[in-house]
């Protein structure tokens, strides 16, 4: 009876108004926050490079090759490059500085043989397994990634002898080894396994303990140099540091930097969608505080009267907060389907358009949801109370 | 509950000139169980004598206490907890819900505390003669026919102290009569009080005392 008598009186047109404009934020703040994890995942996984990491190098030019520019990185420079607000961190790659060769070691696989270039990289910038990114001298095997190149050039050559190609899987399982040596032919065996793989970087990794074993027995004593950096920069501000290369005359691997302003643009563009829903959220909101305001207003006569007849105060605003509560949950429920009906379209489109982003829900999107409502809550207590009390 | 007015004055009352036998600017006291008439004319007080007695008013001089407790001190939940079961009024402007029925008008009264069952609450409407209203909107009834309603709501809940102000206003005798006994019956049943303020008319009924404004 309390609910005809309090919530009868209406302007329903005003009501409607109110829900579809929630309805539209609730539904815009999912898609956004959704998409925007999932542009910002895409490309993980797929390398050992973590997200927004590149390897940048110097550009060769016809001085550097006639040794009147130089081509390496001095620790200055380094710390220059780390200043950079939009530089998360910077660490040099370091190659090893003694004869390493590469080989087949499995019965099963046709003897191989070539000599390579290793490197390590910084452990931080790597998205793989860290138990198994290790070694130690007591180690048998050497943990290593390979080049993707590389591996379509060992199947090039088992093609060639006549014995079926292998998988990225089948090569993880093939034994190989290492000869490291030195001028003075010091050399000696160990043996390596596959353990992942890499479209970026053009050498075998290899953990940087062995890499410091190897340049400690079996370097030679002339200073090793830095040629290449990993940088890894902060989201979306991609564009920062392609600007920042540029400036300093340096390069990377152009798939990379592709990946990178993909992102760093598509997740502008999201990070606008998801401004606009938070404050068209926010807007419906408060209509809707508005329209309860209105509610109580028009109803000021039935209010008091319940409270002069010994009504509780608090039955009457928990009426009011559990009236609006209900018709947000209604707007974040439906909203919520929407958003389904818009990514079962939306995936699709990124899909055709080759962004093969993860179509698995993000939990993010739902946290946003209930914080909306939340926030709402709360809102909506306080200005039931206000109301009620001012009544009194 | 004893009710005792102590030097009350109302700040809109102030300027008037108050007779000896007022209450405003004296102690009064009400006694509990007491039936009190207050006679009054126009523009004395009446209604704010009812505000101020049910915490509606707060703007006077002086103290209103209940049991010794200064009504000042008083939180809302308090003041709820007497407008449930301390105290009931028949306001002036009877303050019915016009959208309602009669039925739904006593029923959300009679529902904060359960007194009555609704065959009961109809035949306090029959002994007023207005049962066949008992699904009319209110706001369709005679002003009598509403005053009627209002005295019956009031009586719908427990209390000790029952404040009428002016409710016979637009009854005939034959009708004040009835209401008035019906009231008797329900102060009697609860060993209650009650304060009926009106313009002169005594309604013929009997008095324990007589106030003044």
């Amino acid at each position: 009876m309390l609910s005809k008598l309090l919530f009868k009186n209406q302007d329903k047109k005003q009501l409607i108004i109110a829900m579809i404009g929630s309805f539209m934020g609730i539904t815009f703040l999912i898609t956004s926050i959704h998409y925007l994890i999932k542009v910002n995942e895409f490309g993980e996984g797929a390398d050992i490079l973590g997200p927004n990491t590149i390897i940048v190098q110097k550009k060769v030019t016809t001085s550097s090759s006639l040794n009147l520019a130089k081509t390496d990185f001095s620790l200055q420079e380094i710390e220059l490059l780390k200043k950079e607000k939009f530089i998360i961190d910077v660490k040099p790659v370091i190659s090893n500085n003694f004869d390493v060769s590469f080989a087949t070691a499995d019965p099963l696989v046709p003897k191989f043989s070539s000599d390579v270039f290793i490197q390590t990289v910084d452990p931080d910038f790597m998205d793989v397994n860290t138990s198994e990114w290790k070694w130690s001298r007591k180690d048998t095997i050497v943990p290593m990634i390979l080049p993707r190149d590389f591996l379509v050039m060992l199947n090039t050559f088992m093609s060639a002898q006549g014995i079926p190609q292998i998988s990225d899987e089948l090569a993880k399982d093939i034994k190989f080894k290492f000869r490291i040596s030195n001028e003075t032919s010091e050399k000696e065996y160990i043996y390596c396994k596959i353990i992942g793989f890499t479209n970026e970087v053009a050498s075998i990794l290899v953990p940087e303990s062995f890499m410091k074993y190897g340049n400690d027995k079996y370097g030679n004593l002339t200073e090793q140099k830095i040629t290449q950096l990993m940088i890894s920069g902060t989201e979306s501000e991609f564009g920062l540091v392609e600007e920042m290369l540029k400036e300093r005359h340096l390069e990377s691997k152009n798939s990379q930097m592709v990946v990178g302003r993909l992102k760093s643009m598509v997740g502008t563009l999201i990070l606008v969608v998801l401004g606009i829903s938070i404050i068209a959220v926010f807007v419906s909101g408060l209509v809707l505080i508005q329209y309860a305001q209105l509610l109580m207003s028009r109803n000021s006569y039935e209010v008091r009267t319940l409270l002069r007849m010994g009504y509780s105060p608090k039955k009457i605003i928990n009426k009011f907060f559990f009236y609006f509560i209900k018709i947000f949950g209604w707007i974040s429920l439906i909203g919520f389907g929407m958003f389904f009906v818009f990514k079962y379209f939306l995936d699709a489109m990124f899909e055709e358009g080759g962004l093969y982003i993860g179509t698995d829900m993000t939990l993010f999107s739902i946290y946003a949801l209930l914080f909306a409502y939340l926030i709402f809550g709360i809102a909506s207590f306080m200005n039931a109370k206000k109301g009620i009390y001012k009544e009194f | 509950m004893n009710i005792n007015f102590k030097n009350i004055m109302p700040k809109p009352l102030e300027s008037i000139q108050h007779s000896s036998e007022s209450i405003w600017g004296r102690e009064i006291l009400l006694e509990q169980r007491k039936k009190i008439m207050l006679n009054a004319s126009s523009g004395k007080g009446k209604s704010t004598f009812t505000n101020t007695i049910f915490g509606l008013r707060k703007d006077y001089t002086g103290q209103l206490l209940y049991d010794n407790r200064d009504t000042k001190t008083f939180s809302p939940e308090e003041w709820i907890s007497i407008r449930k079961e301390k105290i009931s009024v028949v306001f002036q402007d009877l303050q019915l819900f016009n959208n309602l029925s009669v039925k739904e008008n006593l029923q959300i009264k009679n529902n904060l505390c359960s007194v009555y069952s609704d065959s009961e609450m109809k035949s306090f409407l029959e002994m007023l003669e207005i049962d066949n209203k008992w699904e009319q909107k209110c706001g369709l009834l005679s002003m009598g026919q509403q005053q009627r309603v209002a005295i019956v709501r009031s009586l719908c809940q427990p209390f000790e102290w029952l404040i009428l102000d002016e409710p016979f206003s637009h009854l005939d005798k034959e009708n004040s009569q009835r209401s008035l006994k019906l009231i008797n019956e329900r102060c009697k049943q609860l060993n209650a009080g009650f304060v009926l303020t009106t313009l002169g008319d005594d309604c013929d009924f009997s008095y324990d005392h007589e106030l003044k404004l």
